[in-house]
């Protein structure tokens, strides 16, 4: 060890033994003027790059402002505001996606508080929020109409709030039921939108269609996933060919064309009798896909196990059904979480092809919209069908990087 | 998986309890070795059985709508009109308009390929850069596009940027290039004789400027002072070319598109249809391989930025020489990924009607009818396609791997 530098400023410690200690030198904040020139002018050719950027950014930056507020119309989103949400789905039944919202919401907020995660507030971040929520307030001033809508809207912030209550009430208590309802939400939120008197997948449609089938592909896929994930790890050859065969047809091809597939191969193929909806086929089809890539990411998981998990499970005696469920898949699982995420922020913005093929999604909707009075509005709607993709996408990449952080992968 | 066939087991208690010395094998139903073989069999039995089951589903309903399952329709008259490929006619066969979209297909996802490489470096780059107004531009870019869906992409510069540009005939910029919503017209060299010996000439530059790079690296070596062994490459190699040009004539004029009636003629056109798709795929893509890019220099170690600022490089130089090549081996694997999601994406281009394979096999579908025949051979082709990407980019994977280093 080399000792700190002479005149390093000397400590006493607690022992009564003093010893020079390094400190490093504590970053001194920069003043205004100082960390512009650091960030922005540091060299001629830097401060080049500053002027043009600025000048390229500030152009497109005014043009698109003056053309979103000034000469842009914005009134066919307002009117065309809950096709793009919900597409022909009944007004009668549309309390059945409301209940499913606020039981997701309440479940959000419940593992939001439960994770122990608190709200910082920071004088820079308050008014980061306090912008954003003047924005959000003023977009949904904007496009909301009724009072309804806004009652149902403060409802919906009461059960996120209702959520933290118990998330904050149980604390590390509730992981366990949380999980639990997590997985139970899929099968409820079905049943609420079809059981007693509800509406069929062929009539769902807008924004909500592309969530649910994006959903329906995810959890459906999740178990064939894993079991091609093993299947290719298998020490059985015929196994693990047929695994290897299936995931690497399925990858070849866009999903374009497994559409194209499920929509004039398989009735063919299905036996004479079993009529299934169109719909229903493209969700076969959304899961076929969905679960070879699921499959990859699980063997990615799978790698990451350290074969000592393998040898220890060995050792105690398990069999290699309860080795799996026990030892590996536990630890396998929690590393692919972020990239499950992140799949299923892909098979979100995928299930926009659902419009190509003829479904009325929000795309779909932004395409046809612009009729009578709002000819000629395609940019409008098709900017906004772009936002509503991107908000969904968009929080759900910045959950996932955050969870990545909060879970270590690749730490352990 | 399990333990070695033939081992001992403590259920098979020998006289008195006690384990036997002598190891019996197991009765062959509690033999791994041949239940493992028995599962295997009774596993490609049933899937044989399923496979057997749904093909004769497919047979018996094809037949009961007058289909057969041939691939002999191919070669009948397609009829369908195609904008744009290679030439082709509507009285030419389905095959022939298959190859018109797999050319489409390979046009546009090889352009692609390379520009969004191009700009996903770039934006990569800057994302690190110390310039806040250039990061935080990247930053907006890349989180922007990469969070909106590609077809949302293509259809919006298809219906909403392309569509809204001017007639034909408008749009020109400064008499020299044109836009409109039937397409770009831009001023293209065009060779004249003599063009290709300038060509071989110009090749002829590459191994010249390689050993004027080698000279100067040499001198450097025994003088131990800087030589600019590129500049001096760059040097020999554009002599080369000027010369060889002056020489033949100067044989490559640019050739300015026209108005001529309703069309341009001249120049390199460019179909409204095929620039959406190339927007959206490039930009889309770019903004994934910028985050790859990112993620990789950020992953190169430390301690080889600071050992080239050690040794006194400049900042362009240590991204060049010591950083970008070894970031270039982590980010060889997922960037191929990326090439794969582009071209497969470039089957989106059926919503805006550029024919390549995904919008003319649906077309051949509906026209046709043989939908099983169509969806087998294009799920084929682009698993083709794929395997010949990968093995590509496997073997500048090999080259760019550590010696020694088998990946």
């Amino acid at each position: 060890m080399i000792g700190p530098p002479e005149g390093s400023p000397r400590v006493v410690l607690a022992g009564g033994d003093e010893r020079a200690v390094a400190i490093a030198p504590a970053a001194v904040p920069l003043t205004p003027a100082e960390s512009l020139r650091q960030n922005l002018f540091s060299s001629w050719w830097n401060g080049a790059l500053t002027i043009g950027a600025g000048l390229l950014v500030g152009y497109l930056g005014q043009a698109l402002l003056r053309w979103a507020l000034v000469t842009a119309d914005w009134d066919v989103v307002a009117a065309n505001l809950r096709l793009f949400m919900i597409g022909r789905f009944p007004v009668a039944e549309a309390w059945r996606i409301w209940a499913a919202t606020y039981l997701i919401a309440v479940l959000a907020g419940a593992s939001w508080a439960a994770s122990g995660a608190r709200l910082r507030w920071t004088p820079s971040l308050i008014a980061l929020r306090a912008i954003a929520a003047a924005a959000t307030l003023a977009f949904l001033l904007f496009l909301l109409d009724g009072l309804r809508i806004w009652v149902l809207l403060v409802g919906l912030g009461a059960a996120v709030g209702l959520g933290v209550a118990i998330g904050r009430a149980g604390a590390r208590r509730l992981v366990r039921p949380l999980l639990i309802g997590w997985a139970a939400s899929f099968p409820v939120v079905i049943v609420l939108l079809v059981g007693f008197g509800g509406v069929p997948p062929q009539r769902w449609g807008g924004l909500v269609l592309n969530l649910l089938v994006a959903v329906v592909g995810i959890f459906a896929s999740f178990p064939v996933g894993i079991l091609l994930a093993l299947g290719r790890r298998s020490a059985l050859p015929a196994i693990q060919l047929a695994s290897v065969g299936l995931i690497e047809f399925v990858r070849g091809a866009p999903l374009y064309i497994w559409l194209l597939f499920g929509e004039f191969v398989l009735p063919f193929m299905l036996p004479a009798g079993l009529d299934l909806p169109r719909i229903v086929r493209a969700m076969i089809v959304v899961t076929l896909f969905s679960s070879a890539y699921v499959a990859e990411i699980v063997r990615g998981g799978l790698q990451g196990v350290h074969h000592g998990q393998y040898e220890a499970g060995r050792a105690l005696g398990l069999s290699t059904t309860r080795l799996m469920g026990l030892v590996v898949l536990p630890q396998a699982l929690r590393n692919t979480i972020p990239a499950l995420i992140g799949h299923f922020i892909s098979l979100f913005k995928d299930t926009s092809l659902l419009a190509v093929i003829g479904f009325i999604d929000a795309l779909r909707i932004a395409r046809i919209s612009p009729q009578g009075v709002f000819q000629g509005d395609l940019k409008q709607t098709l900017l906004f069908a772009a936002l509503l993709f991107w908000i969904v996408a968009f929080s759900m990449s910045r959950w996932s990087q955050r969870l990545e952080r909060r879970l270590g992968v690749g730490e352990r | 998986m399990t333990g070695p066939p033939g081992s001992p087991r403590d259920d098979d208690p020998g006289p008195a309890g006690w384990s036997v010395g002598r190891v019996r094998a197991p009765a062959f139903w509690r033999n791994v070795r041949v239940l493992q073989v028995l599962g295997q069999v009774v596993f490609v039995l049933v899937l044989l059985w399923l496979l057997r089951g749904l093909y004769e589903n497919l047979r018996s309903s094809v037949g009961r709508i007058g289909l057969d399952l041939s691939f002999d329709f191919l070669q009948t008259r397609a009829g369908i009109p195609i904008k744009e490929g290679i030439s082709y006619d509507p009285n030419q066969s389905y095959l022939r308009a298959y190859l018109v979209g797999l050319v489409n297909t390979l046009r546009v996802a090889g352009v692609g390929i390379v520009l969004a490489t191009t700009l996903g470096l770039i934006a990569g780059v800057a994302r690190l850069s110390p310039n806040w107004l250039i990061r935080r531009t990247a930053q907006v870019y890349v989180e922007v596009f990469r969070n909106t869906p590609v077809l949302v992409q293509i259809v919006f510069w298809y219906f909403a940027v392309i569509l809204a540009l001017p007639v034909i005939g408008g749009g020109s910029l400064g008499g020299v290039a044109f836009l409109s919503n039937r397409g770009t017209a831009i001023p293209w060299p065009r060779g004249e004789p003599g063009a290709g010996v300038w060509a071989l000439l110009v090749l002829a530059g590459i191994p010249l400027a390689g050993l004027a790079h080698r000279w100067r690296t040499r001198v450097n070596e025994r003088i131990g002072e800087p030589t600019r062994p590129l500049a001096w490459a760059a040097g020999a190699f554009l002599a080369v070319a000027i010369a060889g040009f002056v020489l033949t004539g100067s044989p490559v004029r640019f050739d300015v598109p026209e108005l001529v009636g309703r069309r341009y003629e001249g120049g390199f056109q460019l179909s409204g249809e095929f620039t959406a798709v190339l927007l959206g795929l490039v930009v889309y893509t770019a903004a994934f391989i910028a985050e790859i890019v990112r993620g990789s220099i950020l992953a190169v170690e430390k301690g080889q930025k600071e050992a080239a600022m050690a040794l006194g490089l400049h900042p362009a130089q240590q991204l060049r020489l010591v950083v970008l090549p070894q970031a270039m081996r982590i980010a060889i694997p997922p960037i191929n990924s990326q090439f794969l999601n582009l071209t497969k994406n470039s089957s989106l281009a059926v919503a805006v009607g550029y024919p390549e394979l995904g919008s003319i096999s649906s077309t051949i579908i509906n026209q046709a009818g043989r939908a099983t025949q169509v969806t087998l051979l294009v799920m084929l082709t682009y698993l083709t396609i794929s395997l010949a990407i990968s093995v590509c980019m496997n073997l500048l994977n090999r080259s760019v791997a550590y010696r020694g280093v088998r990946r």
